[in-house]
Protein backbone atom coordinates (compact mmCIF):
# COMPACT_ATOMS: atom_id res chain seq x y z
CA UNK A 1 0.00 0.00 0.00
CA UNK A 2 2.84 2.35 0.95
CA UNK A 3 4.62 1.59 -2.31
CA UNK A 4 1.43 2.34 -4.21
CA UNK A 5 1.09 5.68 -2.41
CA UNK A 6 4.71 6.56 -3.17
CA UNK A 7 4.17 5.66 -6.81
CA UNK A 8 1.05 7.83 -6.95
CA UNK A 9 3.00 10.68 -5.34
CA UNK A 10 5.78 10.35 -7.91
CA UNK A 11 3.21 10.35 -10.71
CA UNK A 12 1.63 13.44 -9.19
CA UNK A 13 5.00 15.23 -9.02
CA UNK A 14 5.77 14.26 -12.58
CA UNK A 15 2.37 15.32 -13.84
CA UNK A 16 3.70 18.78 -14.66
CA UNK A 17 3.05 18.74 -18.36
CA UNK A 18 4.24 21.40 -20.69
CA UNK A 19 1.45 22.45 -23.01
CA UNK A 20 0.52 25.46 -25.09
CA UNK A 21 -0.89 27.35 -22.09
CA UNK A 22 2.10 26.60 -19.89
CA UNK A 23 4.29 27.83 -22.71
CA UNK A 24 2.55 31.18 -22.53
CA UNK A 25 1.80 31.86 -18.85
CA UNK A 26 4.13 29.35 -17.14
CA UNK A 27 1.34 27.92 -15.01
CA UNK A 28 0.68 24.19 -15.43
CA UNK A 29 -2.63 22.31 -15.53
CA UNK A 30 -4.74 25.07 -17.05
CA UNK A 31 -7.39 24.96 -19.74
CA UNK A 32 -9.14 27.66 -21.70
CA UNK A 33 -12.40 28.81 -20.12
CA UNK A 34 -13.36 31.80 -22.29
CA UNK A 35 -11.31 33.58 -24.92
CA UNK A 36 -13.40 35.92 -26.98
CA UNK A 37 -14.10 38.83 -24.70
CA UNK A 38 -14.60 42.40 -25.85
CA UNK A 39 -11.73 43.76 -23.79
CA UNK A 40 -9.35 41.01 -24.91
CA UNK A 41 -9.08 39.29 -21.53
CA UNK A 42 -8.50 35.54 -21.78
CA UNK A 43 -9.96 33.42 -19.00
CA UNK A 44 -8.21 30.18 -18.05
CA UNK A 45 -9.18 27.75 -15.34
CA UNK A 46 -7.32 25.12 -13.37
CA UNK A 47 -8.21 21.64 -14.58
CA UNK A 48 -5.89 20.18 -11.93
CA UNK A 49 -4.21 21.54 -8.80
CA UNK A 50 -1.04 23.50 -9.47
CA UNK A 51 1.99 24.80 -7.64
CA UNK A 52 4.22 27.57 -8.92
CA UNK A 53 6.71 30.12 -7.68
CA UNK A 54 9.93 29.94 -5.72
CA UNK A 55 9.98 26.59 -3.93
CA UNK A 56 6.39 26.08 -5.15
CA UNK A 57 5.21 28.58 -2.53
CA UNK A 58 2.08 29.41 -4.53
CA UNK A 59 -0.57 26.72 -4.79
CA UNK A 60 -4.13 26.54 -5.94
CA UNK A 61 -6.69 23.78 -6.45
CA UNK A 62 -8.57 22.86 -9.57
CA UNK A 63 -11.80 24.73 -10.07
CA UNK A 64 -15.14 23.05 -9.63
CA UNK A 65 -17.12 23.51 -12.85
CA UNK A 66 -20.34 24.54 -11.12
CA UNK A 67 -18.57 26.95 -8.79
CA UNK A 68 -16.71 28.42 -11.76
CA UNK A 69 -19.85 28.87 -13.82
CA UNK A 70 -21.63 30.47 -10.87
CA UNK A 71 -18.85 32.96 -10.09
CA UNK A 72 -17.89 33.75 -13.66
CA UNK A 73 -20.69 36.23 -14.33
CA UNK A 74 -19.60 38.32 -11.34
CA UNK A 75 -15.95 38.14 -12.37
CA UNK A 76 -16.55 39.02 -16.02
CA UNK A 77 -18.98 41.81 -15.08
CA UNK A 78 -16.32 43.47 -12.92
CA UNK A 79 -13.44 42.95 -15.32
CA UNK A 80 -15.53 44.10 -18.29
CA UNK A 81 -15.33 47.57 -16.75
CA UNK A 82 -11.75 47.77 -18.02
CA UNK A 83 -11.48 48.38 -21.75
CA UNK A 84 -8.90 46.75 -24.03
CA UNK A 85 -6.80 49.88 -24.30
CA UNK A 86 -6.48 50.30 -20.54
CA UNK A 87 -5.71 46.60 -20.06
CA UNK A 88 -2.97 46.83 -22.68
CA UNK A 89 -1.47 49.82 -20.91
CA UNK A 90 -1.43 48.12 -17.55
CA UNK A 91 -0.25 44.82 -19.07
CA UNK A 92 -3.07 42.46 -18.13
CA UNK A 93 -4.31 39.74 -20.48
CA UNK A 94 -4.85 36.41 -18.65
CA UNK A 95 -7.18 35.66 -15.76
CA UNK A 96 -6.53 32.31 -14.10
CA UNK A 97 -9.42 30.94 -12.06
CA UNK A 98 -8.81 28.32 -9.38
CA UNK A 99 -9.85 27.49 -5.82
CA UNK A 100 -8.11 27.96 -2.45
CA UNK A 101 -5.20 30.10 -3.51
CA UNK A 102 -2.30 30.18 -1.06
CA UNK A 103 1.00 32.05 -0.99
CA UNK A 104 3.41 30.66 1.57
CA UNK A 105 0.45 29.04 3.34
CA UNK A 106 -1.46 32.34 3.56
CA UNK A 107 -4.83 32.33 1.81
CA UNK A 108 -5.17 35.20 -0.65
CA UNK A 109 -7.88 36.42 -2.99
CA UNK A 110 -5.61 37.00 -5.93
CA UNK A 111 -2.03 37.08 -7.15
CA UNK A 112 -1.02 39.53 -9.86
CA UNK A 113 1.92 38.86 -12.17
CA UNK A 114 2.65 41.98 -14.15
CA UNK A 115 5.47 40.42 -16.18
CA UNK A 116 3.34 37.53 -17.36
CA UNK A 117 0.25 39.74 -17.75
CA UNK A 118 -1.63 37.37 -15.49
CA UNK A 119 -3.96 37.64 -12.52
CA UNK A 120 -4.78 34.49 -10.54
CA UNK A 121 -8.10 34.65 -8.70
CA UNK A 122 -9.38 32.40 -5.92
CA UNK A 123 -12.98 31.45 -6.66
CA UNK A 124 -13.48 30.47 -3.03
CA UNK A 125 -12.28 33.70 -1.50
CA UNK A 126 -14.68 35.27 1.02
CA UNK A 127 -17.73 36.34 -1.00
CA UNK A 128 -18.12 39.48 1.06
CA UNK A 129 -14.86 40.85 -0.32
CA UNK A 130 -14.50 38.92 -3.56
CA UNK A 131 -15.66 41.66 -5.93
CA UNK A 132 -13.46 44.30 -4.34
CA UNK A 133 -10.45 41.97 -4.17
CA UNK A 134 -10.44 41.70 -7.96
CA UNK A 135 -9.97 45.48 -8.30
CA UNK A 136 -7.49 45.48 -5.43
CA UNK A 137 -5.30 42.98 -7.26
CA UNK A 138 -5.68 44.85 -10.53
CA UNK A 139 -4.32 47.90 -8.76
CA UNK A 140 -1.19 45.91 -7.92
CA UNK A 141 -0.76 45.21 -11.63
CA UNK A 142 -1.23 48.91 -12.37
CA UNK A 143 1.23 49.81 -9.62
CA UNK A 144 3.85 47.37 -10.93
CA UNK A 145 3.68 48.99 -14.33
CA UNK A 146 3.68 52.57 -13.05
CA UNK A 147 5.93 52.57 -9.98
CA UNK A 148 7.04 56.15 -10.52
CA UNK A 149 3.49 57.40 -10.91
CA UNK A 150 2.34 55.73 -7.70
CA UNK A 151 5.23 56.74 -5.48
CA UNK A 152 5.11 54.99 -2.10
CA UNK A 153 7.12 57.67 -0.31
CA UNK A 154 4.86 60.47 -1.47
CA UNK A 155 1.88 58.34 -0.51
CA UNK A 156 3.30 57.62 2.95
CA UNK A 157 3.78 61.36 3.48
CA UNK A 158 0.03 61.83 3.07
CA UNK A 159 -0.43 60.09 6.44
CA UNK A 160 -0.17 61.56 9.89
CA UNK A 161 3.51 62.08 10.75
CA UNK A 162 3.31 59.63 13.66
CA UNK A 163 2.02 56.74 11.53
CA UNK A 164 4.31 54.02 10.22
CA UNK A 165 3.45 51.16 7.87
CA UNK A 166 4.66 47.62 8.61
CA UNK A 167 7.73 46.15 6.91
CA UNK A 168 5.62 43.97 4.62
CA UNK A 169 1.95 43.21 3.99
CA UNK A 170 2.06 39.96 5.95
CA UNK A 171 4.48 41.18 8.64
CA UNK A 172 1.68 42.68 10.69
CA UNK A 173 -1.64 41.45 11.99
CA UNK A 174 -3.39 44.32 10.23
CA UNK A 175 -5.44 42.07 7.97
CA UNK A 176 -9.07 43.20 8.36
CA UNK A 177 -10.84 44.04 5.12
CA UNK A 178 -14.01 45.63 6.55
CA UNK A 179 -14.59 49.30 5.87
CA UNK A 180 -13.96 51.47 8.93
CA UNK A 181 -16.79 53.64 10.14
CA UNK A 182 -14.22 56.15 11.41
CA UNK A 183 -11.57 56.29 8.73
CA UNK A 184 -8.77 58.49 10.14
CA UNK A 185 -6.94 58.29 6.84
CA UNK A 186 -7.43 54.57 6.30
CA UNK A 187 -10.34 52.64 4.84
CA UNK A 188 -9.57 49.25 6.39
CA UNK A 189 -7.20 47.66 8.85
CA UNK A 190 -5.33 46.13 5.90
CA UNK A 191 -4.77 49.64 4.54
CA UNK A 192 -2.39 50.15 7.45
CA UNK A 193 -0.13 47.26 6.44
CA UNK A 194 2.02 48.83 3.70
CA UNK A 195 1.71 51.79 1.33
CA UNK A 196 0.95 49.75 -1.80
CA UNK A 197 -1.83 47.83 -0.01
CA UNK A 198 -3.23 51.12 1.24
CA UNK A 199 -3.29 52.43 -2.34
CA UNK A 200 -4.90 49.20 -3.56
CA UNK A 201 -7.59 49.45 -0.86
CA UNK A 202 -8.44 53.04 -1.84
CA UNK A 203 -8.53 52.07 -5.51
CA UNK A 204 -10.69 48.99 -4.94
CA UNK A 205 -13.22 50.92 -2.85
CA UNK A 206 -13.36 53.63 -5.52
CA UNK A 207 -14.17 50.90 -8.05
CA UNK A 208 -16.87 49.26 -5.94
CA UNK A 209 -18.29 51.92 -3.60
CA UNK A 210 -17.27 55.24 -5.14
CA UNK A 211 -19.96 57.60 -3.87
CA UNK A 212 -19.74 56.36 -0.30
CA UNK A 213 -15.95 56.62 -0.29
CA UNK A 214 -16.03 60.14 -1.74
CA UNK A 215 -18.49 61.13 0.96
CA UNK A 216 -16.23 59.68 3.63
CA UNK A 217 -13.22 61.42 2.07
CA UNK A 218 -15.00 64.78 2.31
CA UNK A 219 -14.91 64.40 6.10
CA UNK A 220 -11.32 63.09 6.29
CA UNK A 221 -8.58 65.27 4.80
CA UNK A 222 -5.95 62.50 4.69
CA UNK A 223 -8.34 60.15 2.95
CA UNK A 224 -9.39 62.96 0.63
CA UNK A 225 -5.78 63.46 -0.48
CA UNK A 226 -5.35 59.73 -0.97
CA UNK A 227 -8.50 59.47 -3.08
CA UNK A 228 -7.37 62.42 -5.21
CA UNK A 229 -3.90 60.91 -5.53
CA UNK A 230 -5.30 57.68 -6.95
CA UNK A 231 -7.87 59.38 -9.18
CA UNK A 232 -5.44 61.82 -10.81
CA UNK A 233 -2.90 59.12 -11.53
CA UNK A 234 -5.42 56.70 -12.95
CA UNK A 235 -6.58 59.55 -15.20
CA UNK A 236 -2.98 59.99 -16.33
CA UNK A 237 -2.86 56.34 -17.39
CA UNK A 238 -6.21 56.64 -19.13
CA UNK A 239 -5.04 59.72 -21.03
CA UNK A 240 -1.48 58.50 -21.56
CA UNK B 1 11.42 -49.08 -43.97
CA UNK B 2 10.61 -45.50 -43.34
CA UNK B 3 7.05 -44.52 -43.03
CA UNK B 4 6.26 -41.25 -44.78
CA UNK B 5 4.42 -38.92 -42.43
CA UNK B 6 1.77 -36.72 -43.92
CA UNK B 7 0.76 -33.49 -42.29
CA UNK B 8 -2.87 -33.31 -41.36
CA UNK B 9 -5.05 -30.46 -42.58
CA UNK B 10 -5.00 -28.67 -39.21
CA UNK B 11 -1.19 -28.97 -39.07
CA UNK B 12 -0.94 -27.37 -42.51
CA UNK B 13 -3.17 -24.50 -41.36
CA UNK B 14 -1.02 -24.04 -38.22
CA UNK B 15 2.15 -24.05 -40.33
CA UNK B 16 0.76 -21.41 -42.71
CA UNK B 17 -0.36 -19.32 -39.72
CA UNK B 18 3.10 -19.46 -38.13
CA UNK B 19 4.81 -18.52 -41.39
CA UNK B 20 2.39 -15.59 -41.88
CA UNK B 21 2.93 -14.47 -38.28
CA UNK B 22 6.70 -14.54 -38.83
CA UNK B 23 6.48 -12.47 -42.01
CA UNK B 24 4.10 -10.02 -40.33
CA UNK B 25 6.29 -9.64 -37.23
CA UNK B 26 9.41 -9.19 -39.33
CA UNK B 27 7.89 -6.47 -41.54
CA UNK B 28 6.09 -4.83 -38.59
CA UNK B 29 9.40 -4.54 -36.72
CA UNK B 30 10.98 -2.62 -39.59
CA UNK B 31 7.92 -0.47 -40.25
CA UNK B 32 7.59 0.52 -36.59
CA UNK B 33 11.30 1.16 -36.29
CA UNK B 34 11.14 3.53 -39.21
CA UNK B 35 9.01 6.36 -37.83
CA UNK B 36 8.96 8.03 -41.23
CA UNK B 37 7.53 5.01 -43.04
CA UNK B 38 4.08 6.46 -43.58
CA UNK B 39 5.26 10.05 -44.17
CA UNK B 40 5.18 11.24 -47.74
CA UNK B 41 8.31 13.15 -48.66
CA UNK B 42 7.41 16.32 -50.52
CA UNK B 43 9.48 17.32 -53.52
CA UNK B 44 9.24 21.13 -53.82
CA UNK B 45 10.46 20.99 -57.41
CA UNK B 46 7.27 19.21 -58.42
CA UNK B 47 5.04 21.94 -57.02
CA UNK B 48 4.11 25.19 -58.72
CA UNK B 49 4.16 28.07 -56.24
CA UNK B 50 2.47 31.38 -56.94
CA UNK B 51 5.00 33.25 -54.80
CA UNK B 52 8.23 31.20 -54.88
CA UNK B 53 10.25 34.05 -53.36
CA UNK B 54 8.41 33.47 -50.08
CA UNK B 55 8.73 29.71 -49.99
CA UNK B 56 11.08 28.03 -47.55
CA UNK B 57 12.01 24.35 -47.55
CA UNK B 58 12.87 22.86 -44.18
CA UNK B 59 14.33 19.37 -44.27
CA UNK B 60 13.85 17.19 -41.19
CA UNK B 61 14.35 13.50 -40.52
CA UNK B 62 11.06 12.47 -42.14
CA UNK B 63 11.31 14.70 -45.19
CA UNK B 64 10.62 18.17 -46.45
CA UNK B 65 8.36 20.75 -44.88
CA UNK B 66 7.26 23.60 -47.15
CA UNK B 67 6.60 26.92 -45.44
CA UNK B 68 5.01 29.93 -47.07
CA UNK B 69 6.24 33.16 -45.49
CA UNK B 70 3.86 36.06 -44.90
CA UNK B 71 5.82 39.29 -45.30
CA UNK B 72 2.67 41.38 -45.67
CA UNK B 73 1.62 40.38 -42.18
CA UNK B 74 4.96 40.74 -40.39
CA UNK B 75 7.62 42.27 -42.63
CA UNK B 76 10.38 42.58 -40.03
CA UNK B 77 9.93 39.08 -38.66
CA UNK B 78 9.98 37.57 -42.16
CA UNK B 79 13.03 39.67 -43.05
CA UNK B 80 14.86 38.33 -39.97
CA UNK B 81 13.75 34.75 -40.67
CA UNK B 82 14.82 34.93 -44.32
CA UNK B 83 18.18 36.41 -43.35
CA UNK B 84 18.91 33.55 -40.96
CA UNK B 85 17.73 30.98 -43.49
CA UNK B 86 19.98 32.43 -46.22
CA UNK B 87 22.90 32.46 -43.79
CA UNK B 88 22.31 28.80 -42.93
CA UNK B 89 21.98 29.64 -39.24
CA UNK B 90 19.06 27.30 -38.68
CA UNK B 91 20.81 24.26 -40.15
CA UNK B 92 21.29 21.59 -37.45
CA UNK B 93 19.19 23.56 -34.97
CA UNK B 94 17.48 21.40 -32.31
CA UNK B 95 13.74 20.97 -31.86
CA UNK B 96 14.37 21.40 -28.17
CA UNK B 97 10.84 22.17 -27.06
CA UNK B 98 8.28 19.79 -28.48
CA UNK B 99 4.85 19.12 -27.02
CA UNK B 100 3.16 16.16 -28.67
CA UNK B 101 0.51 17.14 -31.20
CA UNK B 102 0.73 20.73 -29.95
CA UNK B 103 3.83 22.57 -31.13
CA UNK B 104 7.51 22.23 -31.94
CA UNK B 105 10.13 24.89 -31.27
CA UNK B 106 13.62 25.39 -32.64
CA UNK B 107 16.02 28.16 -33.58
CA UNK B 108 18.18 28.72 -30.51
CA UNK B 109 21.34 29.53 -32.43
CA UNK B 110 23.54 29.83 -29.37
CA UNK B 111 22.66 26.85 -27.17
CA UNK B 112 20.54 24.62 -29.40
CA UNK B 113 22.78 23.46 -32.21
CA UNK B 114 23.78 19.86 -32.92
CA UNK B 115 27.42 20.71 -32.22
CA UNK B 116 26.71 22.59 -29.02
CA UNK B 117 23.52 21.79 -27.18
CA UNK B 118 23.39 23.16 -23.67
CA UNK B 119 20.41 21.71 -21.78
CA UNK B 120 20.74 24.26 -18.98
CA UNK B 121 20.59 27.23 -21.30
CA UNK B 122 18.72 26.06 -24.37
CA UNK B 123 15.90 28.47 -25.11
CA UNK B 124 17.81 31.49 -23.87
CA UNK B 125 20.32 31.81 -26.69
CA UNK B 126 20.69 34.83 -28.90
CA UNK B 127 21.38 35.27 -32.59
CA UNK B 128 23.65 38.24 -32.06
CA UNK B 129 21.40 40.36 -34.26
CA UNK B 130 19.40 41.83 -31.41
CA UNK B 131 15.69 41.59 -30.79
CA UNK B 132 12.95 42.83 -33.08
CA UNK B 133 9.57 44.36 -32.33
CA UNK B 134 6.54 42.12 -32.10
CA UNK B 135 4.24 42.26 -35.11
CA UNK B 136 0.97 40.95 -33.75
CA UNK B 137 -2.13 40.26 -35.76
CA UNK B 138 -5.67 39.45 -34.71
CA UNK B 139 -6.27 38.03 -38.18
CA UNK B 140 -3.65 35.30 -37.99
CA UNK B 141 -5.61 32.45 -36.46
CA UNK B 142 -2.91 30.03 -35.31
CA UNK B 143 -4.31 27.04 -37.10
CA UNK B 144 -2.44 23.76 -37.53
CA UNK B 145 0.90 24.50 -39.21
CA UNK B 146 1.22 28.14 -38.17
CA UNK B 147 4.81 29.37 -37.94
CA UNK B 148 5.61 32.18 -35.51
CA UNK B 149 8.55 33.71 -33.73
CA UNK B 150 8.97 32.75 -30.08
CA UNK B 151 9.73 35.45 -27.52
CA UNK B 152 10.49 35.97 -23.84
CA UNK B 153 7.70 36.91 -21.42
CA UNK B 154 7.69 40.46 -22.75
CA UNK B 155 6.76 41.56 -26.25
CA UNK B 156 9.40 42.99 -28.59
CA UNK B 157 11.90 40.32 -27.59
CA UNK B 158 11.68 38.18 -30.75
CA UNK B 159 15.03 37.06 -32.12
CA UNK B 160 15.69 33.79 -33.97
CA UNK B 161 13.61 31.15 -32.22
CA UNK B 162 10.44 30.02 -33.91
CA UNK B 163 7.70 27.49 -33.32
CA UNK B 164 5.19 25.66 -35.47
CA UNK B 165 1.77 24.71 -34.16
CA UNK B 166 0.56 21.16 -34.72
CA UNK B 167 -3.01 22.00 -33.81
CA UNK B 168 -5.31 25.02 -33.69
CA UNK B 169 -4.35 27.24 -30.71
CA UNK B 170 -6.71 30.24 -30.55
CA UNK B 171 -5.09 31.33 -27.28
CA UNK B 172 -2.04 32.42 -29.29
CA UNK B 173 -3.93 34.89 -31.47
CA UNK B 174 -2.42 38.30 -30.88
CA UNK B 175 0.27 36.84 -28.63
CA UNK B 176 3.01 35.83 -31.06
CA UNK B 177 4.45 37.28 -34.24
CA UNK B 178 3.44 35.17 -37.25
CA UNK B 179 6.07 34.31 -39.84
CA UNK B 180 4.24 31.95 -42.15
CA UNK B 181 2.35 28.72 -42.48
CA UNK B 182 3.22 25.15 -43.40
CA UNK B 183 1.61 24.35 -46.74
CA UNK B 184 3.07 20.85 -47.21
CA UNK B 185 4.79 18.32 -44.99
CA UNK B 186 3.09 18.74 -41.64
CA UNK B 187 3.20 14.96 -41.15
CA UNK B 188 7.00 15.11 -41.08
CA UNK B 189 6.82 17.59 -38.20
CA UNK B 190 4.43 15.39 -36.27
CA UNK B 191 7.13 12.71 -36.15
CA UNK B 192 9.64 14.94 -34.37
CA UNK B 193 10.73 13.60 -31.00
CA UNK B 194 8.56 14.89 -28.18
CA UNK B 195 9.14 15.63 -24.53
CA UNK B 196 6.04 16.70 -22.66
CA UNK B 197 7.24 16.55 -19.09
CA UNK B 198 10.00 19.12 -19.20
CA UNK B 199 10.90 22.37 -20.86
CA UNK B 200 13.30 20.72 -23.29
CA UNK B 201 13.69 17.42 -25.13
CA UNK B 202 16.66 15.25 -24.21
CA UNK B 203 18.60 14.14 -27.29
CA UNK B 204 16.29 16.07 -29.59
CA UNK B 205 15.71 15.84 -33.32
CA UNK B 206 17.38 18.47 -35.48
CA UNK B 207 16.64 20.47 -38.59
CA UNK B 208 18.85 19.08 -41.34
CA UNK B 209 18.69 22.32 -43.29
CA UNK B 210 16.41 25.19 -44.19
CA UNK B 211 16.73 26.97 -47.50
CA UNK B 212 14.80 29.41 -49.60
CA UNK B 213 13.24 27.85 -52.66
CA UNK B 214 14.72 30.56 -54.86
Amino acid sequence: MKILLILLLILQINSLKADEIFNLVKIPNLEVYKLNNLNGLKYLNAKKDFKIGIKNNIRCNKSNKQNLDNKFSLISKNLARYDADFLNRINLRFIVLCENLYVSEINTGGIPDHAKRTLILDLNFNEKYFERVMHHEIFHIIHNGFKVLFDEEIWSDLNDKTFKYAECSTCSNRLGLDLYLETNGFLTEYSKSIASEDMAEVYSFLMTDKINIENMANKDSILFNKVEYIKTRIDKILNF
Amino acid sequence: MKKKLKASFSEKILFIFLISLGIFSFSFFFIVKNKCFFVENIDPNKIQFSNPQNIVVMNVECGNVIIELLPDLSPNAVKRFKYLVKKGSYNHSAFYRVVKDTFIQAGDLEYGNIDNINYYKVGSGKSGLGTIKSELSKNFLFEEGSVALAREDEFNTEDSEFFITLKKIPLYIGEYTPVGKVIYGLDALKKIKTGTKVEYVLRPDFINYIKLLN
